[in-house]
């Protein structure tokens, strides 16, 4: 069955660096799919369940903590893995993370190798 | 980067739907076929014209159909244009992100570091991490004497001497020229014979334009270095140089203000044998820095005054460095004692010894027996080498005194005024008269809780030159030899009834008890003396004041 994953962020940059950081993954018959804001990423989410997401706090519209939130309180969708990406020096947010059901927190400027391990991780490919 | 994959385009949830309605719209079939035949769209029995699909000039597949399968075969060009545009960028955006990625992480290391090599270290290992090399150095050089210092090094070559000293070797060129190359030219690399490098890549250290050093690459394979690995390693030296430059001054910073510290330890120390801690103390000051002209203090203390008998003798048939010498020796050999009992020594006056026992008289008494005593191994010592045994003697006042920072200006002096110290000097003078070792006042005396513990003999009252009252003073017999001790002490009471019968101008019974000791004690000079006098009055008018003082005795 074909995987799906979902980037969420609204800066175009950060997307790209995503994508071309889980190129490979393509191979694998995974399905990139990516939202500017919480609102589309919400919706996405909702329709297309993927497996994992990327998913920045900081973004207009919604945030990422309350697309989270949404997801895992509200819509039950426990089976959706959520990586969630802050910005260094706000660490605070971690705490806040595990409240919104956050699986796992990634800190930005991220580390391209960390950031596939975690994606082939969740998606159990080799 | 990963190569495109016309699959992945075709199979896209924007893409399909487009193929299936252009298929359905042109009323003509057409076959998308992978670069091995593979089909991927659409049916392909009995196409007559193919057209390629192509991504930079790579073939990725084709559109087999009629003629209208160019505009399908065009469109998809187009697609696959735009997508390997996008991966490009990707790429180039990717890379950015981990050289950015990398130089963040390093910075971070570096600034958790403080020694300029584990710095230098953590350059190098960073560095060989990123670029394929079998060996690495980094050498700081040293201007001044144009040579280099290893900083760093890894993968274990040994360079010589000449290497890094060698003016004119290729290393010490590298690291003083203030560039970043890459050499893979054999006749150059043959110059560093210890390094066996078929390729070498290095990169300056560089602070405000000045030349530090360089990080150094050695590749003994046949790899090529690559001007991406020389943007890297210059990134590398580039954020190591000013860590490893603060390091220096940071190390060198704490080096010298080590050896301020040691400076002023060492004059601390030197000034503490000058002026004593006690004394600085006394006044109370914590420092000598602190001390000021004028400053005093008053205070009841024990003067100990010691002197070396018959030492003009002594030092006749002595040189005059070993006159020194045997005078440092004794005083090496007293002062430990004095300081011991809580005493500083003032001064030291030649063969004599002035000390201040600023607490009570026991440290002073106490100190006098054991010098007694010490005197009586040192001795022993001489008796060995055939060397005239020493003879001391030690006088001891207590009462006040005056302790103060005299002289002028730019002269300063650690003095001590006092009518004390005249005293104790006179009365360490009466040892010669009275023939004992060691005299004390009754003011010290006085201050002796447990008189019992030290033996004592009272010698009567004198006047000493300069004083107007009187002094009753004490031998103390404690520090004498072992054989000197016993025959004092087995004659005390005998001594003591004299001595009583003597102030009493009974002086025939004085004489008789007198004589007694020295029947015990043939030794005993100082009942000798004593005896003497008790003759003398024995046979004059003593005036009815006569109150037993011996005057002027000093002169």
């Amino acid at each position: 069955m074909q995987q799906k994953l979902l980037i969420v962020d609204d800066e175009a940059h950060i997307r790209m660096l995503i994508e071309q950081t889980l190129e490979e993954l393509e191979d694998n018959d995974v399905e990139f799919l990516s939202a500017d804001n919480g609102e589309k990423a919400l919706e996405i989410i909702s329709e297309e369940k993927p497996h994992l997401v990327f998913l920045d706090v900081m973004m207009p519209k919604m945030n990422g903590m309350e697309v989270c939130r949404r997801v895992k309180k509200e819509l039950g969708l426990n089976d959706v893995y959520i990586v969630l990406l802050t910005a260094k020096g706000q660490e605070l947010d971690r705490q806040k993370g595990q409240e919104v059901g956050a699986d796992v927190y990634m800190t930005k400027p991220f580390d391209p190798e960390v950031l596939l391990k975690k994606a082939k991780e969740v998606l159990s490919i080799e | 980067m990963a190569r495109l994959k016309l699959n992945n385009l075709i199979s896209k949830k924007e893409v399909t739907p487009l193929l299936s309605s252009f298929a359905a719209s042109l009323a003509s079939q057409f076959c998308i076929e992978d670069e091995k035949e593979k089909i991927l769209f659409g049916n392909c029995d009995e196409q007559t014209h193919e057209y390629l699909l192509k991504s930079d000039d790579e073939i990725l597949g084709k559109v087999r159909g009629d003629g209208n399968a160019e505009r399908i075969a065009e469109f998809l060009n187009l697609l696959l244009y735009k997508e390997s545009e996008k991966k490009k960028l990707g790429t180039e955006v990717l890379n950015l992100y981990q050289e950015l990625n990398f130089i963040f992480n390093f910075s971070e290391k570096l600034a958790q570091l403080i020694e300029p090599d584990a710095i230098a270290q953590t350059a190098l290992n960073e560095a060989q991490h990123l670029i394929s090399s079998t060996s690495g150095v980094v050498v700081l050089f040293d201007e001044a004497h144009i040579r280099l210092n290893l900083l760093a090094s890894s993968g274990g070559i040994n360079f010589s001497e000449d290497d890094f000293n060698e003016h004119g070797s290729l290393l010490l060129q590298l690291a003083a020229s203030g560039q970043s190359e890459i050499i893979s030219d054999a006749p150059t690399l043959q110059n560093i014979q210890s390094s066996q490098a078929q390729s070498i890549i290095y990169a300056s250290l560089k602070v405000n334009q000045r030349v530090m050093g360089a990080i150094i690459l050695f590749n003994q394979g046949f790899g090529q270095y690559t001007a991406g690995d020389l943007k890297l390693l210059t990134t590398l030296a580039l954020q190591s140089s000013s860590a490893i430059n603060s390091a220096l001054l940071y190390e060198k910073n704490i080096r010298e203000a080590r050896e301020r510290e040691e400076a002023m330890r060492r004059i601390h120390e030197i000034t503490v044998k000058f002026v004593p801690r006690e004394f600085i103390r006394s006044l109370g000051k914590e420092v000598i820095t602190d001390v000021r002209l004028g400053d005093q203090v008053e205070r009841e203390v024990t003067v100990l005054f010691s002197d070396i008998r018959d030492f003009t003798t002594l030092s006749e048939q002595m040189t005059p460095a070993e006159n020194f010498f045997f005078v440092s020796s004794f005083n090496e050999l007293m002062g430990p004692i004095i300081r011991r009992h809580n005493g500083f020594i003032n001064q030291y006056l030649g063969d004599a010894i002035m000390a201040i026992f600023p607490g009570s008289a026991v440290d002073a008494v106490a100190a006098a027996v054991e010098m007694q005593l010490a005197l009586n191994e040192f001795n022993n010592e001489r008796k060995i080498k055939n060397q005239l045994p020493i003879q001391i003697g030690i006088g001891m006042h207590t009462g006040p005194l005056i302790m103060g920072i005299t002289g002028d200006e730019l002269r300063l002096d650690a003095t001590t005024i006092s009518d004390t110290v005249n005293t104790a000097a006179r009365i360490e003078n009466l040892t010669k008269h009275f023939k004992c070792g060691v005299i004390l006042t009754n003011e010290t005396l006085q201050q002796l809780s447990q008189t019992e513990k030290y033996k004592l003999r009272h010698l009567g009252l004198v006047k000493v030159k300069g004083k107007k009252n009187l002094l009753s003073i004490h031998e103390c017999f404690s520090g004498n030899t072992e054989l000197q001790f016993q025959m004092k002490l087995s004659t005390l009471n005998i001594f003591s009834d004299g001595m009583s019968f003597y102030l009493d101008k009974s002086f025939e019974k004085a004489a008789t008890a007198f004589q007694n000791v020295i029947d015990a004690d043939a030794a005993d000079l100082t009942a000798k003396i004593f005896l003497r006098k008790a003759t003398k009055y024995l046979n004059a008018v003593v005036p009815e004041d006569w109150m037993a003082v011996e005057e002027n005795l000093n002169s």
